[in-house]
């Protein structure tokens, strides 16, 4: 009698269990018995790319199966992936806050030890130092390529109208009124993806304010309420010279629109150039740095690391992962991705910058290059959507009400990491 | 005899405990952890130390929690009221005498059917691109611009497509609850001479009361629950205007590294919830015996 | 019974239609019919049909061709995300058909007697109130401990989560059943197990199909839940597929609403051939509940 009621209770029980295990997969075991490598790269726009790059090395390789996936909402899906703690072997991922904090969770391996970091444009390496958190050894990531942020423009209207470069904010504004004049839009934006509203503020920003202006509030020195005052006030009169209501556009709308010459230029990085071709392939377009400053010598070039490759440190294949490394940083990989993705390549070496970057070729053969700001602001904070707030905004005390909002969330947000940060530098201060 | 009834029990507690084990593990067990985050200062991954009650303390002082509970709150409270007042007007027109009653009960079924993703995909594109054209075409001012890009109306749109769905399912709970009402009520009423406004007031409302009960703490649960709609329509926009609580959450909880502040912002949504499910059960179970 | 006494009553009254009111209802079902026909139009479109104005977006299409349709089938994996919804759901319901009359049975029978299954009753039907919002996070990391990132955890979850008004309702509906039935069977010698299965199972079948009908609608188009617990896999259900491949649809809307129709297709297709019982279903929810 009791044996059949435990029965009972098994099989009430376990219907769920079986009925769900029923519905389980297979797991991922190669059977060939390769070593399978999983990269998951952020850049869903360059799928094409990595399948390329992927097929090429498995084609070569029998000892290793390469696969890297390119999924959307790529951040959400590793972040949720983390949780899970279920972490492939690379990521493939930008030079920007979720970087610092991954790092400072410890998700990474230091690859100080990889022969191939020497062919590595040190400026990109200098670039990721600045974004540890805390001052941390070692090398935490293989700088891939980067891209540069300031105008694209439509060459085709620019030639007809004879229009030239402009290089102070002056002559901006000025070209800008000029466009109007002749019922040329100057420019679009799809200010209903927030983050798109980083675009011209990061532009802004790099030329007007100093790079470390995060860690100099951190430290106390400045605040956000002075130095980025005249960044807010710039960044709104850009609207003056934008469609009506940019907000009922997304970043997709504004890339087609720019594409199909409903507006001369585009403030945006030279990431969207893929997005803007495949609505238009036949279109020229050019880019030149922001002129954010009175003079052209204050110009600086808004230019971030747009992937690198981060090696996690649970991988079970420390050996094959170099492996995948050196494969991918060979000079012939690099241009399979660049010939796809275009942008800056992060090694040193004879690498061709893509036509649509020739206009800021000095500014990036000189060095005259900061990181974007917002790579230093917490994902949390919503800076993008705080920007659309202000700009939607529009009240006497709208600048006032933004900056001081910055500062005091700020503080919000990074209160850890500034007691990390002071508590830092009293420890080393003697020392330094 | 008393062999069988202890058969009787062991089956039943045979049967009870594994559904309970499987509760607890998935519903109860969770939640304690959640609870137990919420004194963190977790990213989701890495280390985390423990920070008391810091995350509640910050709750209440943060701006961007505080418009999320305002907003889920009007979106909620004008959505139940909407959808309810509607609801019950169409059931009564749809259990009235009319022709093709089973083909209109089916149609106005529809949307709640349909997936409140895609069909905000599908209504966004409306807002977006359909009404500020009508707008122009009529010389409508208010309509020219999309509502959504709005940070005064957008409100509006997630609520217009939040009503539209959960209509559909209350109207049909309504009319099953008006079919519980016998004719021979109305007949008597009907020779007494009563209008039908106050046949309504008197006689219909009192007899569905506890549907209006049913429906009221179905549609404001779902409604303080608004996600699908807003991940489709705003993403939270424009100005954060629209982010409801459950968007936050998810937003910031799992893509912004708060896993631990958005656990003790989940805590008080839970409360909430319930305070407000217990509150409207008690003050309309006294109505109901006050009829 | 209430069906046959208002057909009763309707021949007795004989048919006096209110005909303004059935003209107004005709005309209302515009609002239902109006979205549903602007996706269907927009999906059968090419982009550079899309002009800016109100025709643009609502006429009809020069020529009526399935390419969008074909091509979105190919950008969404259609089938797969298609087979992992009905695999989610059908398994779904056939469990929760199982599992939860069982348990409303156990203890809609036992809480009138026993205190214990008294306070069981009220702690599962509480979880009604319990957001998904507080689970989600601690699920998401739990789910994966316990290798039950994919299909058969999300399988599980909505178990779970529809445990509380499953059992309720079940719970609910038993007291229409006499206990006298299992006391007869329980004569005849047959075990509590076989009583239930053989006898007050099959009983309960009005109240199977409202599970089936408000799991069913409530799983499958559940976008949070396959959201965060299978991200990641590779894995879709209809919805998420959705979600997932905005980017892919890009500036668009042509692919992107050939798209969602086709998310849409299956359900109503259902609810065309199932519309009564799905009705009756929902309704009957509301009153046993």
């Amino acid at each position: 009698m009791a044996k059949s009621v435990w029965k009972k209770c098994l099989a009430t029980g376990l219907a769920a269990a079986v009925g769900a295990t029923a519905l389980t997969g297979c797991g991922t075991e190669r059977e060939d018995g390769r070593v399978e490598i999983e990269v998951v790269s952020y850049k869903p726009e360059a799928v094409v790319a990595f399948e390329k790059i992927a097929d090429r090395f498995n084609e070569t390789h029998d000892d290793i199966y390469l696969k890297i996936e390119s999924p959307n909402e790529a951040m959400t899906i590793l972040k949720t992936r983390f949780i899970r703690e279920d972490y492939p072997d690379i990521i493939g991922i930008g030079g920007d806050i979720n970087y610092s904090n991954f790092l400072d969770a410890d998700l990474f391996l230091d690859i100080s030890d990889l022969d191939i970091l020497d062919t590595v444009n040190p400026a990109y390496l200098a670039i990721n130092k600045e974004l540890e958190f805390l001052p941390k050894e070692g090398t935490y990531a293989l700088p891939y390529a980067a891209n540069a942020a300031g105008v694209l423009y439509n060459k085709e209207i620019f030639e007809e109208n004879g229009w030239e470069i402009p290089t102070t904010w002056d002559e901006f504004i000025a070209l800008c009124e000029t466009m109007q004049d002749v019922g040329v839009l100057p420019m679009y934006f799809g200010y209903k993806d927030t983050w798109t509203c980083l675009a011209p503020w990061n532009a802004l920003a790099v030329g007007i304010c100093d790079a470390d202006v995060c860690n100099q509030v951190n430290l106390g020195e400045t605040t956000f309420a002075e130095a980025y005052a005249p960044v807010a006030e710039k960044i709104r009169t850009l609207l003056d010279y934008a469609e009506p209501n940019p907000y009922a556009y997304s970043y997709n709308d504004a890339c087609t629109a720019f594409a199909r010459g409903e507006s001369a230029m585009y403030v945006i990085g030279s990431y969207a150039i893929p997005q803007i071709k495949s609505v238009n392939p036949d279109m020229q377009i050019g880019s030149f740095t922001f002129p954010a400053n009175d003079t052209e010598e204050e110009n600086v070039l808004n230019s971030g690391i747009d992937l690198q490759f981060c090696v996690m440190n649970n991988t079970e294949h420390p050996e094959e992962v170099y492996e995948v490394l050196r494969y991918l940083y060979d000079d012939e990989t690099i241009r399979i991705y660049q010939e796809d993705q275009g942008g800056i390549a992060c090694k040193n070496g004879d690498f061709t910058l893509s036509a649509e970057l020739e206009d800021m070729r000095t500014y990036i053969e000189n060095s005259r290059m900061a990181d974007y700001q917002d790579h230093h602001y917490p994902s949390e904070m919503s800076v993008d959507a705080m920007i659309q707030t202000y700009l939607l905004d529009e009240g006497a005390q709208a600048k006032e009400t933004f900056l001081n909002r910055f500062d005091t969330e700020w503080e919000r947000y990074n209160r850890d990491l500034i007691r990390r940060v002071n508590e830092y530098q009293e420890k080393t201060g003697g020392a330094q | 005899m008393k062999k069988k009834m202890n058969n009787r029990d062991k089956t039943f507690l045979a049967v009870i405990i594994p559904v309970l084990v499987l509760f607890f593990l998935f519903n109860t067990l969770p939640m304690l952890k959640g609870v137990m985050y919420s004194f963190t200062n977790y990213r989701g991954y890495g280390t985390y130390e423990n920070v008391g009650l810091r995350n509640y303390i910050d709750l209440f002082s943060d701006a961007r929690v505080g418009k999320s509970y305002l907003f889920t709150f009007k979106y909620a409270l004008v959505g139940t009221v909407l959808v309810n007042v509607i609801s019950l007007v169409m059931a009564l027109a749809l259990n009235s005498r009319i022709r093709f009653k089973s083909a209109l009960r089916g149609i106005y079924f529809v949307p709640n059917i349909l997936g409140g993703l895609v069909i905000g995909y599908i209504f966004s594109f409306f807002f977006t691109y359909i009404l500020p054209t009508v707008g122009n075409v009529f010389g409508i001012s208010w309509l020219q611009n999309s509502i959504l890009a709005s940070e005064k109306y957008a409100w509006i749109g997630v609520l217009i497509v939040g009503v539209w769905q959960a209509v559909a399912m209350n109207t049909i709970i309504y009319i099953s609850g008006l079919q519980t009402v016998p004719e021979e009520v109305y007949e008597a009423s009907m020779l007494d001479g009563t209008g039908k406004w106050r046949e309504f007031w008197k006689i219909t409302l009192p007899l569905v009361m506890p549907f209006v009960t049913i429906n009221l703490v179905l549609s404001t649960k779902n409604l303080l629950m608004v996600f699908d709609q807003i991940m489709a329509l705003t993403k939270g926009g424009p100005a954060q205007s629209t982010e409801s609580i459950s968007y936050l959450i998810y937003r910031n909880g799992m893509d912004g590294g708060q896993f631990g502040f958005q656990s003790a912002n989940a805590v008080i949504f839970f409360l909430v919830i319930v305070a407000i499910s217990i509150f409207q059960m008690t003050v309309l179970n006294k109505k109901e015996e006050q009829l | 019974m209430k069906k046959e006494l208002t057909n009763i009553q309707k021949k007795y009254k004989g048919p006096k239609t209110n005909w303004m009111l059935t003209l107004v209802l005709i005309l209302g079902t515009v609002t239902v019919f109006f979205p549903l026909y602007m996706a269907v139009i927009i999906a059968f479109k090419q982009p550079s049909e899309m002009t800016n104005d109100v025709a643009g977006a609502l006429a009809f299409p020069s020529h009526w061709s399935l390419d969008n349709f074909r091509q979105a089938m190919e950008v969404t994996d259609f089938w797969h995300s298609l087979g992992n919804s009905l695999l989610i759901t059908a398994a779904t319901i056939i469990l929760a058909i199982l599992i939860h009359s069982i348990a409303g049975y156990v203890i809609g029978r036992s809480m009138a007697k026993k205190k214990g299954f008294r306070l069981i009753y009220l702690y599962i039907v509480s979880g009604m109130f319990v957001p998904f919002a507080i689970l989600m996070m601690p699920l998401v990391k739990q789910t994966a401990q316990m290798g039950l990132g994919n299909k058969a955890g999300v399988v599980l979850l909505y178990l779970v989560f529809y445990m509380p008004m499953n059992v309720l309702l079940y719970a609910g509906y038993l007291k229409n059943i006499p206990e006298a039935m299992e006391e007869a069977a329980n004569i005849d010698g047959a075990s509590a197990w076989t009583t239930y299965w053989k006898v007050i199972f099959p009983m309960m079948s009005p109240m199977h199909a409202t599970v089936a009908v408000l799991t069913a609608l409530g799983t499958w188009n559940d976008v949070m839940t396959p959201l965060v617990i299978m991200s990641g896999t590779g894995q879709n259900t209809l919805p998420l597929a959705q979600l997932n491949f905005q980017t892919q649809f890009g500036t668009n809307y042509n692919l992107a609403f050939a798209s969602y129709i086709l998310a849409l297709i299956p359900i109503l297709i259902f609810y065309v051939i199932c519309q009564k019982q799905i009705l009756n279903g929902v309704a009957n929810g509301a009153v046993k509940g």
